[in-house]
């Protein structure tokens, strides 16, 4: 009796993509500049308060890479004005500028991307098998992908499973900025993948290096080695989005960020 | 040199690095006499190397004879001896030529660095006769980023980024950073903050315990318990992440204090849910723990015995599976009365029957600290000019996984130089010997109960 009952229970604990895509109330969202309010000593300011240097000023543009932020909160409570909340988990993107957000200083306005181009379709699949590559990452992100087949998640649902070995796998989920040590491996382990294949860079580390970019020790991102299909950023990158980054390589989802804002033209 | 030998043959080294000009050494002893609730003090010896690490610094010529009488040295005196590239079995640097154990005869099985799971990386080599496991050598540093080195002249909040991105576990990196720092700057922690840290604390090792729980069940087969305590430690993270609003509690805790507040809604309705959750763990643990199958499976695996947890310095859980009782909670006030949860074994069993152990200890301390929680400030400010001269200070932290030291040297109000010694450094040494004897497919299941991090022995 106990145990159809836990079995019943446990039976409603896997959530639908609106619910897992739903941010908690109590997290903070991601950081979205506000180009009406960039004053210069606001930007100056705001370079200071960053702990993790996301925000940069070059070629007359401000800019604000999400993929170094590490979601402290920091920027948007201490210049509401000058720095919104983008509050999604639907944070997936192909290619890596759309994880950057670039205010032309001279018109005061964003600088209007482009289109996402489509996904691959050779990889567009019912199912798709991954082989997850840890390249010096801190274990967070690795812990997020294995909680993304847990019970509330279920990416098996959609398709997906991690397999042991990238002779069986179609695609590769590789965190951490890619260590020197690991390099190697990883270059190896893409080469034993048939083709075709895509690889996904998990979380902010395997982005952009992080907070490790500097390190001589770590090559500074997965695309610094292999070419990357889909980019997940998040510091480390939660499960939802996990899920949506995959549904994206897939074909089940589209990009919601461009330009490292909500696509309006989608 | 002496006097180090002295030291080691007394007590248990914590921490070992160069700082020019002195080889540094922090070992733990008990204090005389016993004082009572405090019953250990650290030592510290200092062996004067001007120009260095070298080989031969360590006592006659071998860089490795030291650890030939205090196997607990190892690890260290392989890191330090990497510095000046000279290191038997280089442990960070895989620049250097590595030789391993060979075991003339017997076949060879290389694991890794790329896992079967959902991993970090890491090299194993086991020499096996059939199906038993003659030995095995561990072969890590894949993780390596440099951490040490990032500190470097980086602002306190540049480096409390890195600490939690050093190991597996964030709130305890970044307290033991924190905690260092505050030392060093003499800023006094309000009683709040305290108590709020070791909340986040202690929800971080409930959670990482159920993990390995979960994870064991995986290793065994046991799907039903396994969903069960996953189950229960997803929900548990939902309530780190409903304090802090981070799921691992990052950017959560500030040197000076914490960065987030608990209101008391939020107070009532965590403390309700723990109280929910703690029931569910308990009969799931319990149940399962006594169920044969998983004492058919866990029993007499993996065992490490007491003298060799002494001999290679164990810490944490591991320590504690094996009889050492051991906890550095032990000397904090908040905690008492506190007893370690201990279990002589040594074996796999042991090890989750002190996780579960530890994971009812957790929930009971967390709704003491939710309960009567002090009001007052969240954080206080170091005093604004820190003038340009050198400070230094280090702490401890019973991380989950045990012991986790951080020595910090600030610049004015930048850090200078940062030794960080993980858990996990020192206790994988003992999966070596745990594995010895046993069947190779029951190497998943040994290596998930000690489930160290491998980004924290790499940094």
């Amino acid at each position: 009796m106990t145990f159809l009952w836990q079995t019943w229970r446990t039976g409603l604990l896997t959530r639908s993509l609106e619910q897992l895509f739903r941010l908690p109330a109590w997290a903070p969202g991601w950081p979205v500049l506000r180009p009406e309010a960039l004053s210069q000593p606001v930007r100056q300011e705001l370079g200071q308060l960053c702990p993790s240097t996301a925000f940069s000023e070059e070629e007359g543009e401000f800019r604000l890479d999400l993929a170094k932020c590490v979601l402290c909160g920091r920027c948007f409570r201490n210049y509401p004005q000058a720095v919104g909340e983008l509050r999604t988990l639907e944070v997936a993107v192909t290619r890596r500028e759309d994880l950057v957000q670039r205010v032309d200083l001279a018109t005061g306005s964003l600088v209007e991307p482009t289109p996402p181009p489509p996904t691959r379709a050779e990889l567009h699949l019912p199912t798709l098998a991954f082989r997850h590559v840890s390249a010096g990452n801190t274990g967070l992100d690795d812990t997020e992908v294995a909680l993304a087949g847990n019970p509330f998640h279920d990416m098996s649902r959609f398709g997906f499973s991690v397999v042991a070995s990238p002779r069986h796998a179609d695609a590769l989920l590789v965190t951490g900025p890619v260590s020197q040590n690991m390099r190697e491996a990883l270059v190896r382990t893409y080469g034993a993948t048939p083709e075709p294949k895509g690889v996904v860079a998990v979380g902010n580390e395997a982005i952009s290096g992080e907070v490790f970019a500097g390190s001589p020790e770590v090559a500074g991102g997965v695309d610094k080695v292999l070419p990357v299909d889909v980019y997940l950023p998040g510091s480390p990158a939660r499960p939802a989005s996990i899920l949506h980054g995959l549904l994206l390589l897939s074909g089940q989802a589209r990009q919601v960020l461009v330009g490292g804002v909500l696509w309006v033209g989608r | 040199m002496e006097a180090l030998r002295e030291a080691l043959s007394i007590g248990r080294p914590v921490a070992l690095w160069y700082e020019a000009p002195h080889l540094r050494c922090l070992v733990e002893v008990p204090s005389e006499p016993p004082a009572p609730g405090v019953g250990y003090a650290l030592k510290e010896f200092r062996v004067e190397m001007p120009f260095g690490v070298t080989r031969g610094s360590f006592p006659q010529v071998q860089p490795h004879l030291l650890a030939g009488e205090f196997p607990a040295l190892d690890w260290f005196e392989r890191e330090v001896g990497e510095g000046c590239g000279e290191a038997l079995k280089p442990l960070r640097n895989h620049r250097l030529p590595y030789p391993f154990d060979r075991l003339e005869g017997l076949h060879e099985v290389p694991v890794g660095p790329v896992h079967a799971g959902i991993i970090e990386p890491g090299h194993f080599r086991f020499s096996v006769l059939g199906e038993r496991i003659f030995h095995l050598e561990l072969r890590l540093g894949y993780q390596h980023r440099g951490v040490e080195r990032l500190f470097r002249g980086k602002s306190l909040e540049q480096a409390l980024l890195l600490a939690e991105r050093a190991g597996g576990e964030p709130v305890a990196h970044a307290l033991a950073f924190g905690q260092a720092v505050e030392a060093a700057l003499g800023v006094e922690v309000p009683p709040r903050a305290y108590q709020l840290r070791r909340v986040l604390l202690e929800l971080e090792r409930l959670f990482g315990h159920l993990g390995h729980l979960a994870g064991l069940f995986t290793d065994i087969g046991y799907a039903y318990a396994a969903t069960q305590v996953g189950r229960v430690r997803a929900l548990l993270q939902g309530q780190l992440e409903r304090l802090t609003g981070h799921r691992y509690g990052r950017n959560a805790l500030w040197v000076g204090g914490v960065g987030f507040d608990v209101d008391s809604q939020t107070q009532v309705e965590v403390r309700g849910a723990l109280a929910r959750l703690a029931a569910e763990a308990e009969a799931h643990l319990a149940a399962a723990l006594k169920h044969p199958m998983v004492l058919d499976r866990m029993r007499y695996v993996g065992s490490v015995t007491q003298a060799q947890a002494h001999l290679l310095g164990l810490v944490g859980p591991a320590a504690r599976a094996c009889g050492i009782g051991r906890d550095l909670r032990q000397d904090d006030a908040l905690y008492r009365p506190f007893t370690p949860v201990v279990r002589p074994g040594g074996d796999v069993l042991a090890r989750a029957q002190v996780y579960a152990g530890e994971v009812r200890q957790s929930l009971a301390y967390l709704d003491r600290f939710l309960g009567e929680l002090p009001e007052g400030a969240l954080a206080d400010t170091p005093a604004a000019p820190f003038g340009g001269d050198s400070r230094e200070a280090y702490s401890r932290v019973e991380a989950g996984r045990g012991e986790l030291f951080y020595w910090v040297r600030l610049q004015g109000s930048r850090v200078e130089r940062v030794k960080i010694v993980d858990p996990s450094f020192k206790n994988w040494r003992a999966l070596e010997l745990a594995v010895r004897g046993m069947g190779l497919p029951d190497f998943p299941l040994i290596n998930k109960s000690f489930d160290l991090s491998y980004a924290g022995c790499d940094l």
